[in-house]
């Protein structure tokens, strides 16, 4: 067959080069896709282009050729030269290709495997292809089998569950302990980027109830507008953590701002309600003993590592899992396109002999022209019927997945004279 | 007797047993609709038993070892899908493990009507009989959901994940569902042990009975457990060990006693 992509990735080549090569909107997208299917060599084409990959799929009767009418393709509408970024592009053809669509679209390919997004944005290159029509048989059958794989492995592996950053990791664990965030209060401590991504995500997550503090009380109002929560005093922190449910803590001090026995006076205070703390604060701002009294849950920037490191691990034993998925679903992609090049054999076969048959009924009709039009049309059934039965096990086995099927192709051409034409 | 619609409503149980089971070790909710519509329907065909055995013998089908526990099982299931349907609150598969184990255990016990002794005949004795059931019943349901509060409260404090508990609710969905149950249960426990206790003096006959001895003694845990829950001071996982402790002792009193002492429980029938 003819298939193949070509394309770069986060992997092989450096964001310069994947920036430059990127078809970053939808309308240079689908200029692309027009110009592409206007060449002479390329039969189908699907263009998937994201901030981490450009990969061009291609179905072609002349594959031996197509890899470089693509490059030149990619420099002439990109302007830019070949040599430029020919040593980062992979070809993969056939059986390579299709796997390597089927891991791309599965997220075992991704940047951080298992990530979710890759799914729809191939379905969304292909549904641009689909409406550029430059996509036919081969592809959409590709491309379906493709998102089908994709939420194979989604619903028989574990590839996608678990937070793999640490600021989704900290709200998937505060998530095993309230339930109903919209209902809860959240304190941050100090400011930086992660604590502020940590926040971000718990609002996202629901949370309304904000708090912000810190030494220095102007910071704490602007965090305050940015969140749309509340400032409060750092000398009232003892008094503001009595009435919250989750307390971030990342502040630059180099001793503990909390420990145990102040937590312990907290939590009387609060009727052991239970406390969340995230301490992301380097060195450590929360005393670990904190975490030893009742419903308190104390987590630091170690701990949510750890469990982002073995949901990466629990990912790469799912991954495994995942690249079966991906070969059977190879494999069946294989079994279907040797089905296909039986089928116009079959077809051959067919209309001969039926051609054959009208040539000698016609004849026949001719040299009998008394007979009654009920005589010929049971005539008509009983030809039509036996020719159907010395076709039915031909056509099975032609139809069959063996091994030889190639050899058994190529002896039916033989034997129906298929090929006489041509000689 | 009806026997067909008991021997099917196991076999669902069952299937929805395994089911659940084989969701805990995959760590998967995938099944949980057949799941529900194998409790569902296995739940409506125990049901018609139940009430075809009310229909022949004229007394709530709670009275016999067989009776009991398969209306045991009945109660937590009725309970376990409500729960899991009103409140979204994943515990059937729990539900149906018990369910299903106490169903197994009642196909054991003889499945003759009891013929009850004609002084002991009276609705009072149906209604203790089936609230007690039901209220035990109560208690079990809050009993998983405090074995489930320490599993995940163990896995969120060692910091520890991979096992089943990443299927489970969240600390306070698990806390506050225990404490529901305990706040219904307790007086459902306690309107059942009144209508014993009343046709019991109305008998007239004061015998130290094993079975109300435990009962009793059940029934003081459970007030202290009803007490310190209502009082705010004992939640959590206080209170997770306390239900448990109590629902040891409901299925001590259950089958210990019944099965092992000369209850008078036992001598119930003629």
């Amino acid at each position: 067959m003819g298939l193949i992509v070509v394309g770069l990735n986060h992997k092989t080549a450096p964001v310069e080069i994947r920036e430059k090569l990127a078809f970053n909107t939808e309308a240079s997208t689908r200029e692309a896709l027009k110009k592409l299917i206007k060449l002479e060599s390329v039969g189908e084409v699907v263009i998937f282009s994201t901030c981490n990959r450009v990969e061009i799929y291609i179905y072609s009767e002349k594959q031996s050729e197509i890899a470089d009418v693509i490059k030149e393709f990619l420099a002439k509408f990109h302007q830019i030269d070949i040599t430029d970024f020919e040593k980062y592009l992979y070809a993969y053809t056939d059986r390579d290709a299709v796997m390597h669509l089927f891991r791309v679209a599965s997220s075992l390919d991704s940047m951080i495997v298992g990530e979710p997004q890759i799914t729809g944005q191939v379905k969304a290159s292909y549904e641009i292809a689909l409406s550029e029509r430059t996509t036919s048989l081969i592809l959409n059958h590709l491309m379906n089998r493709a998102l089908f794989t994709a939420k194979r492995v989604r619903n028989e592996t574990r590839i996608g569950e678990n937070p793999v950053s640490v600021s989704y990791a900290a709200v998937d664990l505060i998530k095993k302990v309230f339930h109903e965030l919209d209902k809860k209060s959240v304190l941050l401590i100090g400011a930086g980027e992660m604590a502020e991504l940590a926040m971000k995500h718990l609002i996202s997550s629901g949370i309304k109830n904000i708090f912000v503090t810190n030494r220095t009380y102007k910071k704490a109002e602007e965090l305050a507008i940015k969140f749309h929560g509340v400032a409060t005093l750092f000398e009232n922190l003892k008094q503001e953590i009595v009435s919250v449910d989750i307390v971030i803590c990342s502040t630059n001090a180099p001793y503990y701002v909390i420990n145990k026995e102040i937590i312990k006076e907290i939590m009387s205070q609060r009727k052991y309600k239970p406390l969340f703390f995230i301490d992301i604060s380097v060195p450590r701002n929360i005393d670990p003993a904190c975490d030893e009294v009742e419903n308190v849950y104390l987590y630091n920037i170690d701990d949510l590592q750890n469990v982002v490191d073995s949901n990466l691990f629990e990912r790469g034993k799912e991954a495994e899992k995942a690249l079966k998925i991906v070969e059977e679903e190879t494999e069946k992609f294989f079994q279907w396109i040797s089905s296909l090049q039986s089928v116009p054999v079959i077809v051959s076969i067919r209309t001969r002999a039926e051609q054959l048959r009208q040539e000698e009924f016609e004849k026949f009709k001719n040299r009998f022209k008394d007979l009654s039009p009920e005589v010929l049309s049971s005539i008509d059934y009983l030809t039509q019927s036996i020719l159907n039965k010395i076709m039915h096990s031909p056509t099975i086995a032609l139809k069959n997945n063996c091994e030889d099927k190639e050899i058994l192709i190529f002896a039916a051409r033989r034997l129906f004279g298929l090929d006489s034409d041509e000689e | 007797m009806g026997t067909l619609f008991f021997e099917i409503a196991l076999t669902l149980y069952f299937a929805g047993f395994l089911l659940s089971i084989s969701e805990l070790v995959r760590k998967k909710t995938d099944f949980e609709k057949i799941i529900f519509i194998l409790c569902l329907s296995g739940f409506v065909l125990h049901t018609v038993y139940l009430a075809v055995r009310y229909i022949i013998s004229g007394q709530a089908p709670v009275f016999s070892m067989h009776e009991a526990t398969s209306f045991f099982a009945w109660s937590i299931l009725s309970l376990s899908i409500f729960i899991n349907y009103f409140y979204r609150t994943k515990i059937l598969n729990f539900g149906i493990i018990l369910s299903f184990l106490l169903m197994f255990i009642s196909a054991f016990f003889s499945r003759n009507i009891p013929i009850i002794k004609p002084e002991l005949r009276s609705p009072l004795i149906d209604l203790h009989a089936i609230l007690a059931l039901f209220g035990i019943a109560l208690f079990s349901i809050a009993f998983i959901f405090s074995i489930l509060y320490l599993i995940q409260e163990k896995s969120v404090k060692s910091k520890k994940f991979g096992g089943f508990e990443k299927i489970l609710p969240s600390l306070e969905i698990l806390d506050r569902m225990n404490y529901r149950l305990i706040f219904w249960g307790f007086p459902v426990y306690t309107v059942a042990l009144l209508c014993g206790l009343i046709k019991y003096l109305h008998l007239g006959e004061i015998v130290f009975d094993p079975k109300q001895v435990c009962s009793f003694i059940t029934w003081i845990v459970y007030l202290a457990i009803f007490y310190l829950m209502v009082k705010g001071d004992w939640r959590k996982k206080k209170a997770a060990y306390l239900t448990i402790i109590g629902f040891l002792l409901v299925i001590i009193g259950f089958f210990g006693v019944n099965l092992l002492t000369e209850s008078f429980h036992r001598k119930l029938w003629a």
